[in-house]
């Protein structure tokens, strides 16, 4: 027995008020660029917490490319991520940049992007280095990755700002969509 | 100004045993679908999914587990259907609790990408990144076990996400 939901309507999509989980701002990419910023976050301070949603593809090369985060412009060594990948063998990675997952290059399979959901946890503290955590992953010929990670800034700034950027400074492609969410807190 | 999201687009809670839960005639506004399910099953199975009635050799998955012991991992090509889960016994009495990301579903030029997470705590956890090798906007999804069915009172629900 099967069952089935006919002629699904959505009645609350359109307007009204902000609610406990909000869409804050989306970029969508209509030519590649070599990264992508949310800027003006503290704006944001009705929220405690940032979510990304975001489905990319890049134009590296060879591989696939690692996406990594950089808060408030800040390029030193001051981030660190650990990260578990199944893709039929499974492993654990520690990196020194705030690796997020995996995109497609220009190589992998065509039409695949990769996706992730990536939390920013308590941004607006200036009490505690930032973390993050991600799932993401891809799924391309002979390299399909599954991704779960935890993210540090060593820093006690609120994030203002947020860069997603890639490992091997390949562009991200068109088509490519990332978008921010705020979370209430108590 | 903000934009509120996270819209619960349909809800089902069995009243009969089913081999699947179909989604159908989807909302196209929203940038990503989420899909929870909380359920038993009749007996030991493995969770799946189908979009748009798709049967062909077109779903691809990666997966990592851990049992409480170790840590595995598989990756299947050109499958009928997308597997979600494997976790779900039904010896252990406890639901499986299986939550479903699938972003840009109404995109025509990707293929449509998910992320699936499953625990039970008396059998383990993981995490499945899936791709449905198609550009078709998705309109309809189905749920569906490998084996048996999904028990009276399991929930099947849909959240839109709007980008």
């Amino acid at each position: 027995m099967s069952f089935m939901l006919l002629g699904i309507l959505n009645s609350q999509a359109a307007g009204g008020g902000a609610g406990a989980y909000d869409l804050l701002e989306t970029t969508t990419l209509a030519t590649s660029a070599s990264s992508v910023t949310f800027t003006g976050l503290g704006s944001y301070s009705d929220y405690a917490h940032l979510q990304i949603r975001y489905v990319a593809r890049n134009d590296y090369s060879t591989y696939p490319d690692w996406t990594i985060l950089q808060f408030n412009s800040d390029t030193g060594a001051n981030y660190k991520s650990h990260y578990i990948r199944g893709y039929g063998s499974i492993d654990a990675k520690v990196s020194s940049e705030l690796r997020v997952g995996l995109t497609p290059g220009a190589t992998s399979t065509a039409n695949a992007f990769g996706v992730g959901v990536i939390d920013i946890l308590d941004f607006g503290s200036t009490a505690k280095n930032t973390t993050t955590r991600t799932l993401s992953g891809l799924n391309i010929f002979n390299d399909p990755r599954i991704w779960l990670g935890g993210g540090l800034w060593v820093d006690t700034s609120a994030v203002t700002s947020i860069t997603l950027d890639q490992s091997r400074a390949s562009n991200f492609l068109s088509g490519s969509r990332f978008s921010l969410y705020g979370i209430k807190g108590a | 100004m903000a934009t509120p999201t996270y819209d619960l687009l349909a809800s089902t809670t069995l009243a009969t045993a089913a081999s699947s839960v179909t989604f159908s005639s989807i909302d196209q506004s929203y940038g990503d679908l989420i899909i929870i399910v909380n359920s038993l099953g009749s007996t030991t199975l493995e969770a799946r999914i189908r979009l748009n009635s798709d049967s062909g050799s077109n779903y691809n998955f990666a997966r990592m587990s851990g049992n409480g012991s170790s840590g595995t991992s598989a990756e299947l090509a050109s499958q009928t259907s997308g597997s979600l889960s494997v976790i779900a016994d039904a010896t252990t009495g406890e639901a499986i609790l299986l939550k479903l990301e699938l972003q840009d579903y109404t995109a025509t030029d990707k293929h449509k990408s998910m992320l699936a997470r499953a625990n039970q705590s008396a059998t383990g956890s993981e995490a499945t990144a899936l791709r449905w090798a198609s550009t078709a906007a998705v309109t309809a999804i189905e749920i569906l076990t490998s084996t048996g069915n999904w028990a009276i009172g399991g929930t099947f629900n849909l959240y839109g996400v709007a980008k």
